[in-house]
């Protein structure tokens, strides 16, 4: 099968085990390779956790590692340390292959269900499939309660270059403001993932601008928060993790050079 | 005497040391609508005390100090709204015994 005839399968399977799908599409139809590459990928973002074929998921795995590894990978080795252990990247953080990379979650904790939403969130969770959700839904279920703020929660990060995806859910800002609450909890967010990075032994970690997108964080408060939390957790701990800033924006990139360029 | 930290109030009376919610904690989560108290009655300091669901955000409310649990708030289980009100009789969290008196003063004055 190519890359084609899988699409055109998982699609097929996609609709047919979900009849009211049409009406959480953004697009429906899809002619050519890009459009079925949509198409899949809200079908797979309105997907509820529920069980799936293993058919589903060889040919969907077969379609992702392609689709996953047509893109330049960047590993740590590709990279230059701007202050020791800590490094920056502009990019998408789903072409890092480094021992885990950072959702920025909601305390739904099933990933992005918007159709087709340029969030992390709903890239992550579309390009490791579907089987991430399931996981998730496994975790936040046997916790018996939403997700807090502040917490972090690891998985497998499946069809990613990644080994695995520490999932966080940071601080909403609405419109007024932070507050020194929300700053705690946003430091809060950057600990916790880097214990539970320290924990299971991980070598190599990326953050993705925690906050600062859907949830509307400043930019410039969040990056110092970053920055600044991930510096005290190496000094207390004697951590001997790399850590790598994602960035995506221009804007989130000038802010993070700029910070890493003062020496303490 | 009355002390805050981690966005709760502390006071304490001979030995008993109340934690009750702050106005600002209050007004930063909004509306409390379900609240879960964690087991164990032995506390670490920033050991979560509790998890609550507010209109605004989920978080888990951690605790201040070190100490025993005597007493929870059994009352916000049924009815989550007690915590956002303004009086402490109704907004308080947990009781504590077993709290070491110096960390407690070097807490900030409420």
């Amino acid at each position: 099968m190519d890359q084609e005839a899988r699409l055109d399968y998982l699609i097929d399977y996609l609709w047919s085990e979900n009849p009211n799908a049409l009406e959480q599409m953004v697009q429906s139809k899809a002619g050519s390779v890009e459009e079925k590459i949509a198409l899949f990928r809200g079908l797979c973002n309105i997907r509820q956790p529920e069980p799936i074929s293993e058919q589903f998921v060889k040919v969907q795995d077969a379609f992702l590692t392609q689709w996953n590894n047509e893109r330049h990978l960047t590993s740590l080795h590709d990279l230059e340390a701007v202050q020791q252990q800590l490094y920056l990247w502009q990019g998408d953080i789903t072409s890092l292959a480094v021992d885990a990379i950072v959702n920025a979650a909601n305390s739904e904790f099933l990933g992005c269900m918007q159709a087709n939403h340029h969030c992390i969130d709903n890239i992550i969770h579309t390009r490791a499939g579907v089987k991430l959700r399931l996981d998730c839904d496994e975790l936040i279920k046997a916790q018996g309660r939403k997700e807090p703020v502040g917490k972090a929660k690891i998985t497998k990060a499946y069809n990613l270059p990644s080994e695995y995806i520490i999932h966080t859910v940071g601080p909403f800002i609405d419109q007024r403001g932070t507050s020194p609450l929300r700053e705690q909890l946003l430091a809060s967010s950057y600990k916790s993932c880097l214990a539970l990075a320290d924990q299971y032994q991980l070598d190599s970690l990326a953050f993705c601008c925690i906050s600062t997108g859907e949830f509307n964080f400043p930019n410039q408060r969040a990056a110092e928060i970053a920055i600044q939390t991930v510096k005290e957790y190496m000094r207390n701990t004697d951590s001997k993790l790399q850590v790598i800033f994602n960035v995506f924006k221009d804007e989130d990139l000038q802010i993070y050079q700029s910070l890493l360029a003062r020496k303490e | 005497m009355k002390k805050r930290g981690n966005f709760l109030f502390i006071e304490k009376n001979d030995d008993v040391y109340t934690l009750s919610m702050t106005p600002e904690l209050q007004d930063d989560i909004g509306t409390v609508g379900f609240v879960e108290y964690m087991h164990g009655d032995t506390l670490n300091v920033d050991d979560s005390i509790l998890n609550i669901e507010a209109s605004k955000t989920v978080i888990d409310v951690a605790s201040p100090l070190a100490g025993k649990i005597v007493e929870r708030n059994e009352a916000a289980i049924n009815e989550p709204i007690l915590l956002s009100s303004a009086k402490t009789e109704e907004n308080w969290v947990v009781k504590l015994t077993d709290v070491d008196e110096e960390a407690f003063n070097q807490l900030e004055e409420a």
